[in-house]
């Protein structure tokens, strides 16, 4: 029994008060006015006319740039999401091993979580220049080229660099929720293993991943999430640029909005993410509640 | 007993010993084969005007002859050929003629002994990996001597014991200096020759030459060295990269020796490599802030990549940031990340004791609402918040900032601090409560200074993501003295010239103390992520 006596029935809700006031107010307030605006006819200036019904919608999926930055929108979620969460995996394996200096490994490792991503960005985007970049510089003086390379010959490679300093950023989101995970195995369920003979790879697939699946579960969905949702990478290297073909969902709908004037295209794809990560949520929702009715 | 015990650690020592001998001879031939090929212009002639048979041509060939014989003459230089390349053109009188091109061509390769007898770096590096190889063996040699061999491992006295580590070790970076010759070569002759030879004054550059020489030519080309070496190619042969498994082998055997076994200590060799590898490729980003910001302009975009490390530490950069603001965003940015962990708090704090301690009709629909909120990063609905913002008449604030961060951190402040008010038992509330104290008071009281960890765990957390934040910022505040640190760097890059070196001196200003903080923090994440997040 870990309750304590409330004297009246209201005072519960009197202590989430705040709380409640905080997110309605600046959580449900922009996803309202979201919604209204969507269907609504917004003049350039930014004043709201009359419903429209679903013609911001087909203007923003008519316009040729959308199919392509869906598919960049799919791209950049799965191979972020995925290589992170095994790369984390596999870094939080190793972490979790006894050896000489891990502290000082995991402190390093926590790096690029603490540290802003548009700095992490601009420092990248400095790193891949072609003329003066750090990392021709850095190789050419270790002679491991000859020549400087061009880094960034084409948007396609361009846009494979976001995805890796996106890969690079999230990784220790990943390894920190599978080191809880690891942590909290208790070291019996491998002695059991180890006496009745099971390999490395053995314990991998029947004891540790089963018992880490949870914490894997949550960090790839709130990944999906805030991966989805981030920004200042792609705005900070390429803006999107040539012509909106490396532009996610979240960048092509800011420029949108702030640069273009177009606000009525813009919520209505607000709305299309906004039911793309309900989807998502709902599906995290069902997991973790299921788990609540566990407990 | 113990002869049943040592019978196959003799056999296993004996294989080692062979197998060690065996690669070092193997190594001694990998010495002898050509290594690196190179290939230069010794000597050009063009002859304009001229017919393929004429007197003008048979001039030239002359000329050319005469002079690829004075290089072949000398044997040990490698095979020198001459070429000759005819072009065809019209002339202004309408007769056709041709260009004909000499050159005297050299092509050599030279081998693992003649490297490690020239006097450029790269000779000395190899020179080094041979010595430490040798050494190894000498004192692996020693450890065994006496009929040591079959010595188990445990009986072995201590300094033998010591010597057959040392030699591991020794082995080891023998192995490591092998790729590093290689890259040393590429180094010599594209940086330190071509590159400096178009700043004639650089220093220690003639004596460089001098061994270029005398390695490549034999000392013949004296003063045209440079012309000579401006047109060399090269590359290394598969005899240098054999070296590499070769010495892994030898390696291998020595640490059989050593340890008894070999897999533990290679799949420790190779967690060690791996976290290494890790800690470098993380830490590199920060490498370049760093020497950035404390170079000059100049310096940081230079097109020949000429230095690692900063010639000169430029300190002042941290004066020329102050005077462009970045102080005053550094203050908006405290005063934003504190004001939003504030509210953060206060707000989550009571809304988290009573998801712990109390029971209530619609607990899981609030949760739901709190995880819900989780899921929406501001960035989808920046034309909502902007909006409400406009009505709100809090657009162009620090303090509508401070709420909306407030508010897209409530999710994780409650779900940080529940998970710790859940994990400490509600005796001693409950106690409290006994004692005529009121729910507000218990948790004043009783749990707040029992969950700290907890709190400033949150705490940190939260202040580190408001602090982090760019993308609500850039478009709630269009004062340019509001703005946060992560929106204020972005004036050092306009759209045709960027700063780096104040970019990247301020964005250090804005990374550390967030950094030093997640230390802090570290410990506890792991803990609180698990009671938060994955125990429900």
């Amino acid at each position: 029994m870990n309750n304590i006596l409330v004297r009246h029935k209201w005072e519960p809700y009197l202590w989430l008060l705040p709380s409640i006031v905080l997110m309605t107010v600046f959580v449900v307030f922009p996803i309202a006015i979201v919604f209204q605006l969507s269907f609504s006819e917004i003049s350039r200036s930014g004043l709201v006319g009359s419903f429209i019904g679903f013609r911001n919608f087909s203007d923003a999926i008519g316009d040729p740039s959308f199919g392509t930055v869906m598919m960049n929108t799919l791209y950049w979620v799965v191979s972020v999401v995925g290589l992170s969460t095994l790369l984390g995996f596999i870094t939080a394996m190793v972490l979790n091993k006894k050896f000489v200096g891990r502290k000082i490994a995991r402190s390093i490792v926590v790096f690029p979580w603490a540290t802003s991503l548009v700095i992490q960005a601009s420092v990248w985007n400095y790193i891949i220049k072609y003329e003066y970049g750090n990392l021709n510089n850095v190789l050419l003086n270790l002679g491991i080229i000859k020549d400087a390379v061009n880094w960034r010959a084409s948007y396609q490679i361009e846009f494979m660099w976001e995805c890796g300093i996106g890969i690079f950023v999230t990784i220790p989101f990943v390894t920190f929720c599978v080191l809880a995970g690891l942590q909290s195995i208790d070291a019996a369920y491998y002695e059991a293993a180890t006496v009745d003979g099971a390999g490395f790879w053995k314990k991998l697939r029947h004891v540790t991943i089963p018992l880490v699946k949870p914490s894997l579960t949550v960090s790839t969905v709130l990944n999906i999430i805030y991966v989805f949702n981030s920004f200042p990478i792609i705005y900070t290297i390429t803006k999107g640029a040539p012509a909106n073909k490396t532009d996610t969902l979240v960048t092509y709908l800011y420029m949108l909005a702030f640069y273009d004037q177009k606000k009525g295209p813009a919520t209505a794809l607000s709305v299309i993410g906004f039911v793309i990560l309900c989807i998502v949520a709902g599906v995290y929702m069902m997991i973790t509640m299921r788990k609540e009715d566990e407990l | 007993m113990i002869g049943l015990s040592s019978r196959p650690s003799t056999k296993r020592n004996l294989t080692a010993v062979i197998l060690c001998l065996t690669a070092a001879a193997l190594m001694v031939v990998l010495l002898s084969l050509p290594l690196f090929h190179f290939q230069s212009v010794l000597f050009s002639k063009k002859s304009g005007n001229t017919f393929v048979g004429d007197e003008r041509y048979i001039a030239a060939s002359a000329e050319v002859t005469e002079a690829a014989a004075k290089y072949q003459a000398h044997q040990a230089l490698g095979e020198v050929s001459i070429t000759e390349n005819v072009t065809e053109r019209v002339n202004s009188k309408g007769e056709t003629t041709s260009l004909v091109t000499f050159q005297v061509v050299l092509s050599s390769s030279r081998n693992g002994w003649q490297i490690m007898a020239s006097s450029l770096p790269f000779g000395g590096i190899l020179r080094c990996a041979m010595l430490l190889l040798v050494g190894a063996l000498v004192l692996m040699g020693v450890s065994l001597s006496g009929g040591m061999l079959n010595e188990s491992l445990r009986a072995l006295p201590k300094w033998r014991k010591s010597l057959r580590g040392i030699s591991c070790w020794m082995v080891l970076l023998s192995l490591a200096l092998i790729p590093i010759t290689a890259m040393n070569t590429i180094r010599v002759f594209e940086r330190e020759i071509i590159f400096r030879l178009s700043t004639p004054e650089a220093a220690g550059l003639t004596e460089l030459l001098r061994s270029a020489d005398l390695f490549l030519y034999g000392g013949t080309a004296g003063e045209g060295v440079g012309d000579m070496l401006s047109g060399l190619t090269y590359s290394s042969t598969f005899a240098l990269w054999a070296m590499i498994p070769v010495l892994f082998l030898i390696l291998a055997s020595m640490v059989t020796l050593c340890k008894g076994e070999l897999k533990s200590t290679l799949a420790s060799g190779a967690l060690y490599l791996f976290v290494i590898a890790l800690c470098v490729i993380t830490l590199y980003p920060y490498y370049v802030m760093v020497i950035t910001a404390f170079r000059e302009n100049s310096e940081a975009t230079d097109m020949y990549f000429t230095h690692m490390f900063p010639t000169k530490w430029i300190w002042s950069n941290l004066a020329d940031i102050t005077k462009r603001g970045v102080l005053g965003y550094l203050m908006n940015s405290l005063l934003l990340a504190g004001g939003a962990t504030l509210i953060a708090l206060v707000c989550g704090i009571p809304a988290a004791y009573a998801m712990a301690r109390m029971r209530f009709a619609g607990k899981k629909g609030f949760l739901g609402f709190v995880i819900m909120s989780q899921m929406f990063a501001p960035v989808v609905l920046l034309v909502g918040i902007s909006r409400l913002m406009n009505t709100l008449h809090l657009n162009d604030s620090l303090f509508g900032l401070m709420m909306v961060n407030a508010a897209f951190n409530q999710a994780f402040a409650i779900w940080l601090l529940r998970g710790t008010f859940v994990s400490i038992s509600s005796e001693m509330e409950q106690a409290a409560c006994i004692d005529g104290c009121n729910t507000v008071g218990a948790l004043i009281h009783v749990l707040l200074p029992m969950s700290a960890p907890g709190i400033v765990t949150t705490l940190i957390f939260v202040f580190i993501n408001a602090w982090n934040e760019y993308t609500i910022s850039t478009v709630l505040i269009s004062t340019p003295a509001k703005n946060p640190i992560t929106v204020g760097i972005t004036q050092f890059s306009s759209f045709n010239m960027i700063e780096w070196q104040y970019l990247f001196a301020s964005s250090l200003l804005a990374t550390i103390p967030v950094i030093i903080m997640f230390l802090f923090i570290e410990k506890h994440l792991v803990s609180g992520l698990t009671s938060g997040g994955v125990k429900g």
